[in-house]
């Protein structure tokens, strides 16, 4: 966007295993978030590849990268992204919509997956009447719906107390355990410990562990 | 995306912003129920105009008349393309060519008393227009009888329902109170006709006629007419004349072609002018009327077409806006999977969705309030027309079925034309920019 052109990254050559829980660690501007969408076909890089399951998101149309989205990734943000005139159980549901499933099926996954993030009793309520950990767990479940290989977590306890940011890292790493691969963009370094792999951004280029800690100390 | 789907999202946006959408489909409301009642007006003045003229005549008649033309006339014919046109009259062998035109059901030629006539019957004086016809039966041209019969003999003569008030009672005094019209039906009249010599004397000549039928009223010509045999009449055009009439050179006076569909009326009256004759048939007056409330029509369905116009933009507005407030939520739906085609159709339906909804309450309205006129006009009309006579006017808007529809179907079309624009950009957003706008 704009006339300048922006390297938010930077030569950045990495490999993210399949079924690891990646941290991606990085202060603001890093390029962190930048990675992420990347990764989950919502932005193009304008030059580079990115190959995920063998499929080379570089190279895809709009078409091709919305089912991309809907078939393998799900999305976790740090706002939430609730839409606030639907209930928790609508919000849940509606990425289904897209996918055509009819709506007794709908139902029943969305039910299923909100009692599985323990909100099964606040499944008729709106965001506004939830607390931010709850509306998280709301997020988490609308993310599953479409049984994604990928979930990608975009600063998930950025806007939570610490006892709600440990709950929902806990669910994180429940879900790395049942099989899927997790990418966690945070610059919270509780998240480390669940971690399998990690990767350090400083100013759009990857660095050590080493140069990253020292770049934050300074 | 299911279409059920699509429009309960559809709907349950708009819900969502009830008094916005509200206000944006008054808008469409009012360019709607202009559009139904301005088009009713219309379509309601065509059904008045057509209703009070069901007195021109039977649809399949022609009326043809010689051509009277060429220099050096006293009286030059009517002229076409600057040339006089070649006189032609309508003689026995005329009567041919137009038989063999296609479409030609019958042929019956009609004459003039060339005489001057006077009627008289009782205490009564009185005129009437002598018609005199090629049939054994009216009913051959459509007319009907009120009193007795159509058929046509010698010596006898149906005649049109009004005849009898031009009777009068030439002995009265002034300030006399008329009398009533006397009952012509089965009495015996008594014709005087009338010619005067190179001299100026004047010479009279009496015959009686038994009236036989009264007609039934037509609202045309046939009303004041008395009608009577061609063969007979031609006896008395003979003696006014002072000499034989030859059809086959001197022609008749007029003919009436009867065609066999309606439709066919306006070709073969083409066809009949084409061989040089003088032709006329209402179905051509009718088509002219009719294509005047056509563009009349149109005018006033133009008129609310304005208005729905300026409820577009508003359209345009409204969904700009809704756009710019939900950009994140357009970020979102794609992240979640929706293509770029789902995102346009939901937007172009909620677009659409304001044109349906302001297209339904336009409609509601726009018959409600013809309705309304209706029942004033028509009392309004029926007090005038009792007062000065004529037609009562069935009804003033008339909102045929298809009207609502065509007008619900282009609201709706409208909606969705506005929507176009905000929702293509909807459509098209980079998802992640999308989800960060502030």
């Amino acid at each position: 966007m704009g006339k300048t052109l922006v390297r938010a990254l930077d030569g950045v050559d990495l490999e993210i295993p399949e079924k690891s829980f990646t941290v991606v660690m990085g202060p603001s501007g890093s390029g962190k978030s930048t990675l992420l969408y990347l990764l989950g076909g919502l932005d193009r890089p304008s030059a580079g590849q990115i190959e995920i399951n063998g499929a080379r998101l570089d190279q895809m149309d709009e078409n091709q990268l919305a089912h991309f989205r809907r078939k393998t990734v799900g999305f976790i943000f740090q706002s939430f992204n609730l839409i606030q005139s639907m209930t928790a159980h609508e919000n849940v549901g509606f990425p289904m919509q897209f996918a055509g499933i009819s709506s007794p099926e709908r139902d029943r996954r969305a039910l299923q997956l909100l009692a599985r993030v323990g909100l099964e009793e606040r499944s008729r309520h709106k965001p506004n009447e939830l607390s931010g950990g709850q509306q998280q767990r709301v997020a988490i479940a609308r993310a599953l719906v479409n049984n994604p290989a990928l979930i990608l977590a975009d600063e998930p306890t950025g806007n939570l107390d610490t006892s709600s940011g440990n709950s929902i890292m806990h669910l994180l790493a429940e879900l790395h355990q049942q099989g899927r691969t997790v990418l966690v963009v945070t610059h919270d370094p509780r998240m480390t410990r669940f971690a399998t792999h990690k990767i350090f951004l400083l100013d759009g280029k990857v660095v050590t562990e080493q140069a990253y800690q020292q770049a934050v100390l300074e | 995306m299911r279409t059920l789907d699509l429009l309960r999202l559809i709907f349950g946006n708009l819900n969502r912003r009830k008094a916005r959408v509200a206000l944006t489909a008054i808008g469409v409301v009012i360019g709607t129920a202009a559009v139904v009642i301005l088009v009713s007006l219309a379509i309601g003045l065509q059904r008045n105009a057509n209703e009070q003229l069901y007195g021109i005549g039977d649809l399949r008649q022609i009326q043809v008349y010689p051509t009277f033309g060429g220099e050096g006339m006293p009286m030059p014919g009517p002229v076409q393309g600057g040339k006089p046109l070649e006189t032609k009259l309508l003689t026995l062998q005329a009567l041919e060519e137009i038989r063999a035109i296609p479409g030609v059901a019958k042929i019956i030629p009609r004459d003039y008393m060339m005489a001057n006539l006077l009627l008289r019957y009782k205490q009564f004086d009185g005129y009437s227009n002598i018609i005199a016809v090629d049939v054994n039966d009216l009913a051959e041209l459509g007319l009907q009888a009120k009193q007795g019969e159509t058929q046509l003999q010698r010596g006898t003569v149906v005649i049109g329902p009004m005849v009898a008030n031009s009777f009068y009672n030439p002995r009265l005094r002034p300030g006399q109170e008329p009398p009533p019209p006397p009952e012509l039906y089965g009495q015996t009249i008594q014709f005087i006709f009338i010619k005067w010599d190179k001299d100026g004397k004047e010479i009279r000549k009496m015959a009686m006629f038994k009236v036989v039928g009264v007609l039934k009223e037509t609202r045309g010509e046939s009303d004041w007419s008395m009608y009577m045999r061609l063969e007979e009449a031609k006896t008395y055009n003979e003696w006014a004349m002072g000499r034989r009439i030859n059809y086959n050179k001197d022609g008749f006076g007029q003919v009436i072609v009867v065609v066999e569909d309606v439709e066919q009326a306006i070709e073969v009256s083409k066809q009949i002018t084409d061989l040089g004759f003088q032709a006329y048939t209402p179905q051509s007056y009718l088509q002219g009327i009719n294509n005047f409330y056509l563009i009349l029509q149109v005018i006033f369905g133009g008129v609310g077409a304005i208005a729905l116009l300026v409820a577009a933009i508003g359209i345009a507005n409204t969904m700009t806006m809704a756009i710019l407030e939900r950009t994140r939520e357009i970020g979102l739906m794609k992240a979640i999977g929706a293509t770029n085609r789902d995102v346009l159709a939901i937007f172009l339906g909620e677009a659409a969705g304001i044109g349906f909804v302001g297209g339904l309450g336009g409609v509601l309205i726009g018959w409600l309030a013809g309705q309304g006129i209706n029942v004033v006009a028509i009392i309004y009309l029926a007090n005038q027309t009792a007062q000065q006579g004529g037609v009562p006017p069935s009804v003033a808007v008339y909102t045929p079925l298809w009207l609502p529809l065509f007008a619900l179907g282009f609201s709706t079309f409208i909606g969705l034309i506005s929507g176009l624009y905000p929702a293509l950009r909807a459509a098209t957003m980079i998802p992640v920019l999308a989800l960060k706008y502030e």
